[in-house]
């Protein structure tokens, strides 16, 4: 008895400490960004006075609605690109033929290999010569098929586990196969396409490398390059209260969401990361 | 009938190749192509100079830099990401209460965007009011220059990433180990095996499969590390610790030698290739079933 209670000990610590590690960031962020110009004191503790109006005028300043305007155009282009052509590619994998889908798995590796900064390069030329810089299209196109390769094989695997006599019954009762698709499969895999979707947004809510390059104009900014800019105006720690609410108020969607969702998050990342 | 069938499933696949080939494999044909010439990125005429831009690469210092730093990073976060999060795996595997809050605040820092997360840890590591440099003075050391010398600053880079991105490492690992049948741990503790034997023994050879992916993921992952060095503000010193990717965008969206970059670029992919993909097939070969 005695042996089992110091053994929960040794737990308890190491998830604190575990835990004071993965939050400490945040903490500094919320630490900073609610305190006065002029307080220099230790940033390990609390500061002297916590100065709530940092948030008041990041919330007017217009830039930071027009960014998550922007964020959730284009979070929600993405989700409908990706979602939409993903779990088709993975119905198509699942109930054709073999061989297509054994020899589209064997190229899913190599793309996955290609870096971010290659198919920007590479894209770049064009997209400007066809005047999609600037566009939250183009970027969502491009975001999206960055994903799509994943996300047909996730669908697969979960349209695997659905048998094959559903879609038989279906075609005997007279639907085609894009209504057996979409009226009999797909709603089977609404959790799926749930979780998928989140994932999704938040990969494009926190996307900064396209966004970066792709977008200049500031009527067009996702958050994330508010945020930026906020931190770039940061002139000997002047602004730096600033810079990090605008932030704190730029990442909360996000800590909601996954707040909210945690649970199921984190078990369709288990999930995934058993193969077949 | 089957064959008729089977162009239909074809064309429900056909948009998602048709959006890869688009931004994916047409990128890399022209980034191919692109390498050939000398461009500043958007005039009109482009000059064929053949296999110039890569010989210039060789006597560029800063590709040289840039590819050593890169390597390391890889490696490094691959390794440090895979033993911290087995051993994080092993942890929330155990079963006391409040494991799933610890398993989702582990994972939180991933949810956050590199860049954001690379900015705040910029106040960390300032030399004057860091985060970590009062720490130190709280325990009566001397401030750090944690960005004094390249290697210094790819240390800190690869123990920043790992542990603020160790929750997917650890949520494969806690996968792999939930499929271990019990039966097997509890015959092997039968016949009298410790802890430590178990783990030798049992646990580490069917954990086979999540090391494969863990390991190949991490490593292809870790090679494209951008955002959270730039927002880190490592780099530096003379770009002793940039990283490729940051070397490509520099080179192509401020520098405007778009042909040059795209010579990185394709050494950049076929690195990534050459490294990953004898790897990925090595691991895959030794494959266990249980």
């Amino acid at each position: 008895m005695k042996k089992k209670k110091k053994f929960r000990l040794w737990i308890l610590i190491v998830a604190i400490i575990v835990c004071l590690i993965a939050i400490w960031p945040l903490y500094e962020l919320l630490n900073l960004s609610v305190r006065d110009i002029s307080d220099y004191s230790s940033r390990l503790l609390p500061p002297e006075t916590v100065k709530l109006s940092n948030f008041k005028d990041a919330f007017l300043n217009k830039q930071v609605w027009i960014g998550f305007k922007n964020s959730i155009i284009y979070s929600g282009l993405t989700i409908l690109l990706e979602v939409v052509l993903g779990s088709m590619a993975g119905y198509g994998l699942s109930r054709g033929s073999k061989r297509t889908t054994r020899s589209i798995k064997s190229v899913q590796m190599l793309i996955m290999m290609v870096p971010g900064v290659v198919t920007l390069v590479g894209t770049y030329a064009l997209m400007t010569k066809l005047g999609l810089t600037n566009s939250l299209f183009a970027l969502a196109l491009l975001t999206a098929a960055g994903g799509i390769p994943s996300c047909s094989f996730i669908y697969m695997n979960f349209i695997n586990s659905i048998p094959m006599a559903l879609d038989e019954a279906a075609r005997i009762d007279g639907a085609n196969v894009t209504n057996t698709f979409f009226r009999i499969i797909l709603p089977q895999l609404t959790p799926i396409t749930v979780t998928r979707a989140i994932m999704i947004a938040i990969g494009a809510w926190n996307n900064y490398l396209m966004p970066l390059y792709l977008i200049n104009n500031s009527s067009k900014q996702p958050i994330i390059l508010v945020i930026r800019s906020a931190f770039a105006m940061v002139g000997g720690d002047r602004n730096l209260a600033m810079a990090c609410a605008t932030c704190t108020i730029g990442i909360l969607p996000v800590i909601i969401v996954y707040c909210i969702l945690q649970r199921r998050i984190i078990a369709s990342q288990i999930g995934s990361s058993i193969k077949g | 009938m089957q064959k008729r069938l089977n162009r239909k499933y074809f064309l429900f696949i056909l948009p998602a190749i048709l959006m890869v080939v688009a931004f994916k494999f047409f990128p890399i044909g022209n980034a191919f192509r692109l390498c050939l010439f000398n461009w500043n990125g958007y005039s009109q005429d482009m000059e064929f100079i053949g296999f110039d831009n890569f010989k210039a690469l060789i006597n560029d210092q800063y590709f040289w830099k840039a590819l050593k730093a890169t390597l390391a990073y890889a490696f490094g976060i691959t390794i440090v990401k895979n033993i911290v999060g087995l051993a994080l795996g092993l942890f929330v595997n155990k079963e006391f209460k409040g494991r799933g809050a610890v398993r989702a605040i582990v994972y939180l820092p991933i949810m956050i965007s590199g860049f954001i997360m690379g900015q705040i840890m910029y106040y960390f590591y300032q030399y004057d009011g860091g985060v970590f440099n009062e720490l130190l003075q709280l325990i009566g050391l001397q401030p750090i220059y944690f960005m004094e010398t390249g290697t210094r600053t790819i240390i800190v880079v690869i123990l920043t990433t790992s542990i603020l991105h160790i929750g997917s490492t650890m949520l494969t690992y806690l996968a792999g180990l939930q499929r271990i049948p019990n039966e097997l741990k509890e015959s092997c503790r039968l016949d009298g095996a410790n802890t430590w034997r178990e783990f030798i023994y049992i646990t580490l050879p069917l954990l086979q499969p999540s090391i494969i992916s863990s390991v190949v993921l991490n490593l292809i992952a870790s090679f494209k590390i951008y955002d959270i060095i730039g927002a880190m503000g490592a780099g530096g010193p003379d770009g002793a610790s940039s990283s490729l990717t940051q070397l490509i965008s520099k080179y192509y969206f401020t520098q405007l030698r778009a042909g040059y970059a795209s010579a990185i670029a394709v050494i950049f992919f076929v690195v990534i290739v050459i490294i990953a993909w004898p790897i990925n097939k090595y691991l895959n070969s030794k494959k266990v079933e249980f």
